[in-house]
C-alpha cells in the first residue's frame, strides 16, 4: 500500500522522490489509480504535486501560452487563453477520454505517462511545446520533440518533477483528428495533429503508431496552395514515418490507412479553410 | 492496517473519520459512510456508475484518492432527495422511465445535474456530450437523455 504525500513545497516533494523505494509523481491519478489497482505497479509512495504553487495556472505571458502541471483538461477546455491561442489543444482535449475524466487528467500528466497513442501528444508537438522540468539542481527546458524516448519512457529524471508547458502563441491553424471505436471510452486507434502556423510553415503529429508520439516537421514554408499540391507527398512521408503494430484496438494495416486518410483530410481542410468532423 | 484521519463535507453533512491511504472516494463513501448508492462499475473510470460531485464538478469516484478529499465538498445521490421529495431529476427519471436495472441512476443523475447547474437548458447535443461518461447497459440512452432534457425545459 502506498504512502499519500501532499509536499507543500517543491524542496519537500524533492525530498520524498529521493526516499528509498519506487515513488510515483501523481497529479490527475486516471492513469496511476488503474495501474496500481491491477497491480501493474506497486510504488512504495505517491507524491501528490497538484497543490504546489508552481504547478498552478493557465496564462498567457511574453507571447506564450503557459500552462500549469495541475491544470485539469477540463481546465483547458474551459480557458479563453487557451482559446484564443492555440485553439489546437482545446479540440485534442475534447476526444480524450470523457468529461468525468478530463476533470482529473492533466495536459502534463497526459504527456508524462508517456504513452504512445496519448491524445494531448500529438497536438502538443506540432504547436511547439517545451516543458519545464526542475529538480534540487535548478530548473530546464525539455523540447516536446525530445522528450519521449519509448513506450511509457521518456527523458526525465528520478528527481525531476515537471511544473509547466509552454507554448508560442502562433495565428495560425490547427486540426486533431482521433480515430477511436467508442466515443467517450476508447483510447486513439490513430491520432493525427496537423497544424499550419502564421509563417506557413507546416507539421504534422502521428499518435498510436509507433513506440513514441512522431513529430514530423521538415516539410518547410508552404502557401496553402502549395500544401494541397503536397497533399500526396505529406500522407506518403507519413505513412513512411509510421511503423505500427496491431493490438486489440486495430491491426497495422488499418492504422496506416488511416495515418493516410486522416493527413489528407488535415491537409485539405487546412489548405481550404475548411473544418473537419472528428 | 493504519488509517489516516479526514475530514470532509458529503451532501452538506461534514464528517471526520479514517480511512486507507490506497482508498478511493468511492470506497470512503460506501464502506466508510455507509453512502451505498454510489455505485461500483468498472472501478477504473470508464463507466461512470461511480459518479459524484467533487468541489463542484462531475467526476468518477474510483478515480479519486479519498486522502485527496480533505476538505472537500462532496455530493453524492443521496443529497438528491430531501425533505422528503425527489429530486427534479429523479422525478423525471421516473416519468421517461429512464431506467430499467438502476445500477446507472446514481451516476446518470449526478452527471445530469453538475451538467444542469453549469447549463440550466442544454441542448439535446450537449446533454450526449455531458453523459457520455455514463454508460447504461439496458435501458439505452434516449429515455436518460429525454428526463434530463424535459429538466432543463422546465426550467425555463
Amino acid at each position: 500500500m502506498p504512502a499519500y504525500l501532499q509536499p507543500k513545497t517543491l524542496d519537500e516533494a524533492f525530498e520524498y522522490l529521493a526516499r528509498e523505494g519506487e515513488t510515483r509523481i501523481f497529479a490527475g491519478g486516471t492513469d496511476l489509480i488503474v495501474l496500481m489497482r491491477d497491480g501493474v505497479i506497486r510504488p512504495h509512495a505517491l507524491v501528490d504535486v497538484k497543490a504546489l504553487p508552481e504547478l498552478q495556472g493557465i496564462e498567457i505571458d511574453n507571447n506564450k501560452l503557459v500552462i500549469g502541471a495541475a491544470a485539469t483538461c477540463g481546465d483547458l477546455i474551459a480557458s479563453s487563453c487557451v482559446s484564443d491561442s492555440c485553439l489546437l489543444l482545446k479540440q485534442a482535449a475534447l476526444t480524450l477520454a470523457n468529461s468525468l475524466l478530463r476533470n482529473r487528467a492533466t495536459l502534463v500528466g497526459n504527456l508524462c505517462n508517456a504513452s504512445p497513442g496519448a491524445d494531448m501528444a500529438p497536438a502538443a508537438l506540432v504547436l511547439q511545446g517545451v516543458l519545464t522540468a526542475v529538480s534540487p539542481e535548478g530548473a530546464r527546458e525539455i523540447a516536446l520533440k525530445d522528450f519521449f524516448v519509448g513506450v511509457k519512457k521518456h527523458v526525465l529524471k528520478a528527481n525531476e518533477i515537471v511544473t509547466k508547458i509552454s507554448f508560442p502563441v502562433n495565428k495560425g491553424r490547427g486540426i486533431y483528428l482521433k480515430k477511436r471505436r467508442i466515443r467517450g471510452h476508447d483510447l486513439a486507434q490513430v491520432g493525427v495533429a496537423g497544424f499550419h502556423d502564421e509563417d506557413g510553415i507546416f507539421r504534422l503529429a502521428l499518435g498510436a503508431v509507433a513506440i513514441t508520439p512522431l513529430l514530423l516537421d521538415d516539410f518547410g514554408c508552404l502557401s496553402a496552395s502549395d500544401l494541397a499540391l503536397e497533399k500526396a507527398d505529406i500522407a506518403k512521408e507519413a505513412v513512411e514515418a509510421a511503423k505500427p503494430i496491431s493490438d486489440v484496438r486495430a491491426s497495422s494495416d488499418y492504422r496506416l490507412a488511416m495515418v493516410k486518410l486522416f493527413t489528407e483530410r488535415i491537409v485539405d481542410a487546412l489548405a481550404m479553410g475548411r473544418e473537419v468532423e472528428q | 492496517m493504519t488509517k489516516k484521519p479526514i475530514h470532509l463535507t458529503v451532501n452538506g453533512q461534514e464528517y471526520d473519520t479514517f480511512v486507507s491511504e490506497n482508498a478511493t472516494l468511492l470506497i470512503l463513501l460506501r464502506e466508510e459512510l455507509g453512502l451505498t448508492g454510489t455505485k461500483e462499475g468498472c472501478g477504473a473510470g470508464e463507466c461512470g456508475a461511480c459518479t459524484v460531485i467533487f468541489n463542484g464538478k462531475p467526476v468518477n469516484s474510483c478515480m479519486v484518492l479519498a486522502l485527496e478529499c480533505e476538505g472537500a465538498r462532496i455530493r453524492t445521490i443521496e443529497g438528491e432527495y430531501a425533505n422528503g421529495e425527489l429530486s427534479d431529476l429523479q422525478k423525471a427519471f421516473l416519468e421517461h422511465n429512464a431506467f430499467q436495472c438502476g445500477f446507472c441512476t446514481p451516476g446518470m443523475i449526478m452527471s445530469a445535474r453538475a451538467l444542469l447547474e453549469a447549463n440550466p437548458h442544454p441542448s439535446r447535443k450537449e446533454i450526449k456530450d455531458a453523459m457520455e461518461g455514463n454508460l447504461c447497459r439496458c435501458t439505452g440512452y434516449e429515455s436518460i437523455v429525454c428526463a434530463i432534457e424535459s429538466v432543463g425545459v422546465s426550467k425555463s
